[in-house]
């Protein structure tokens, strides 16, 4: 029996973090099934699920990582797979894109992902694209989720576009199809 | 996943460059709702049509706003009416655009097309009828669109039938001279017209097309001219083949959004697609204008010496980028130039850069030809004829879809202001050579034979 873990790790990003991770996951006979990482004005993120022998605990996998990676400022959270996906997974969507652009404000995504939550649209990718700094019209936030197709669309579009009206900024919802279309070959 | 990159450049090109879907035209045959009583033609026409279309305003609104890329124009083609409404004459043919007008209406597209003919080797009962019927058909209908096909590489040119239209586009010209000629706005004459073009005013359903079918045209000149501004300023050095395989790329993301939203919209419709028309089409606003790519390229503008040249670079860049973007290419497929419906392209002509043998020239190079031409009132037909010979000669002669969309304006001579009104648009009266004269060769008629297919400097 297999153990599986989710793994998070914090910390400056710098040469080395992921090969100091990976080959210490490696001695400890581990394997990851899957790895992805994303890097915030220089901070690094990492996320990994990984399956190993059951006789290491997440307790001995966070004292490995630690004695291995001290010089590097790491921190790690480790839990164990849950497994089960979420019922919301199972249901049939469309991604959409959707951009918001406007001035930069306290409580802009909060507010737009309320009306998301609201309609069981789920956000699966977030990017912020502020280019301009000054220049509020290019403050840009980019929301990529999945709409599910048993919901009134236009009410969803219409709340969407509400808020946006409240908060001064433009938005466009457009499925995301049209940029693969537009992009790509 | 999409790179903020790939997001930003969509929204610019809907936002700044004016980037839309400028035409889902329906198709639609006529062919079996023909019946000995024009009563009972007309009622099929118009069921046939309502019922088929009831959804298609509906449905392009729909797909484009899911998209984010509105659909500017719906519009119906018909099988020939020439055909379909074979056995009558001069006024059921009136009656039968009468009842196409009152059909667009109903189902709310801008224009419906197909008051058309196929005569490049002779003319039918029915052609001739049909013909006859224009002055009247296009003076009185709003959204009815007309073509005749005159001249083929197959076939050659019919001389008798461009006498014979001259004479009828002078004709439509004084029924509708409070509008300055619009109804000659409505009517354009081909050579080598294609089965399955979107666009306005050739837009009709060949015999060789399905029951329905959708087709679509692109647009994108303000992206195109974006996108060479943009390339420029960050390399003020680039050579023509950068830029040829610059346009070559934007044509080929513009086809593409054109492409999707056609194809969505025929599923929707339970309808076949049919193609995309990878045509760059201009309409009266700045930044939608294919005259103001020339003066992105370097040229002072449309109409010097080197237009012909840019044209061609142009015409053909897209061509590449556009059928490597769709499955399924047709229609006119080029770029347009068409006089008043480009503000840009008729400011070169009111300030004497571009003149109608310029613009002659530059159609053996593009998709289409001497388009949306206003000329003095008082050209007689035999010079008016000799212009659109001379049009459907080069369309002949090189194998391609040449076109002629000339509005002689009644009380009005060169150097005057013709308004046409929205897409239309408005231009300065281009002067003619021998507006007034006689013209002894056009006079001769009969039937220009096929030429060699062979030989082929």
């Amino acid at each position: 029996m297999l153990n599986k873990y989710i793994i998070t790790v914090l910390g400056k990003d710098r040469p080395g973090i992921i090969a100091k991770v990976t080959a210490e996951l490696y001695t400890l006979s581990f394997n990851i099934e899957d790895v992805s990482q994303t890097i915030l004005q220089g901070e690094f993120s990492g996320f990994f699920i990984v399956t190993g022998p059951d006789n290491i605990t997440p307790d001995t996998l966070m004292e490995a990582f630690q004695r291995s990676t001290s010089e590097l400022d790491l921190h790690f959270h480790i839990k164990e797979f849950a497994g089960k996906t979420s019922d919301w997974a199972t249901c049939e969507c469309e991604t959409y894109v959707i951009t918001t652009r406007g001035p930069d404000r306290k409580g802009l995504v909060a507010q737009v992902t309320a009306v998301l939550a609201n309609h069981n649209v789920n956000v699966t990718q977030l990017q912020a694209v502020f280019r301009g700094g000054s220049e509020p019209g290019k403050n840009i936030m980019i929301y990529e989720v999945d709409v599910p197709l048993d919901i009134d669309q236009e009410k969803l579009r219409k709340a969407i576009q509400t808020k946006a009206a409240e908060l001064d900024l433009r938005v466009s919802i457009q499925h995301k199809r049209i940029f693969e279309a537009i992009n790509r070959i | 996943m999409l790179t903020h990159r790939e997001i930003l450049s969509v929204l610019e090109m809907l936002e700044n460059e004016n980037l839309d879907v400028r035409t889902v035209t329906l198709g639609v045959s006529l062919l079996d709702c023909s019946s000995d009583s024009i009563k009972r033609l007309r009622t099929n026409i118009y069921d046939r049509i309502t019922h088929v279309a009831q959804r298609l305003v509906k449905v392009c609104d729909q797909v484009g706003q899911k998209y984010g890329i509105p659909v500017v124009n719906k519009r119906i083609s018909v099988s020939p009416i020439a055909v379909a409404a074979a056995p009558f004459g001069v006024e059921e043919m009136v009656a039968v655009a009468q009842t196409l007008d009152e059909a667009a209406k109903i189902v709310n597209v801008d224009f419906i097309g197909g008051f058309s003919a196929l005569v490049e080797k002779g003319m039918a009962h029915g052609d001739r009828n049909l013909i006859d019927a224009l002055p009247q058909a296009l003076s009185s209908t709003q959204r009815v669109c007309a073509s005749i096909n005159l001249a083929s590489s197959r076939a050659g040119i019919n001389m008798d039938a461009v006498l014979l239209i001259a004479g009828k586009i002078k004709e439509a010209a004084k029924l509708s001279a409070d509008h300055d000629g619009l109804a000659c706005a409505k009517l354009c004459v081909f050579a080598n017209i294609p089965q399955d073009v979107p666009f306005m005013a050739g837009a009709y359903l060949g015999i060789g097309e399905a029951d329905v079918v959708i087709n679509v045209g692109v647009s994108g000149p303000g992206v195109v001219k974006k996108a060479i501004d943009r390339a420029v300023e960050s390399n003020p050095n680039m050579d023509l083949r950068q830029l040829s395989e610059l346009i070559k790329r934007t044509a080929y993301k513009v086809t593409r959004a054109g492409e999707l939203i056609g194809r969505e919209v025929a599923d929707q419709l339970g309808i076949g697609f049919g193609v995309v028309d990878l045509s760059l089409a201009p309409t009266p606003n700045v930044g939608d204008s294919v005259g103001e790519i020339f003066q992105s390229l370097g040229l002072r503008s449309i109409g010097v010496p080197g237009s012909t040249v840019a044209l061609a670079m142009l015409n053909d860049a897209v061509k590449k980028g556009g059928a490597f973007a769709s499955s399924n290419v047709g229609g006119l497929s080029g770029a347009f130039i068409p006089v008043s419906e480009d503000l840009n392209i008729s400011k070169a002509a009111a300030d004497g850069c571009l003149s109608i043998e310029k613009l002659e020239a530059m159609t053996s190079v593009c998709s289409v030809g001497l388009d949306m031409v206003a000329i003095p009132g008082d050209t007689t037909v035999e010079t008016l004829a000799a212009i659109i010979a001379d049009e459907m000669a080069i369309g002949m002669i090189n194998k391609k879809t040449t076109a002629a969309r000339i509005i002689p304006v009644p009380g009005k001579k060169a150097g005057d202001h013709a308004y046409f009104g929205g897409l239309l648009g408005e231009s300065v009266i281009m002067p003619v050579n021998n507006a007034s004269g006689g013209n002894l060769f056009i006079r001769r008629g009969g039937l220009i034979p096929s030429p060699i297919h062979s030989l082929t400097n």
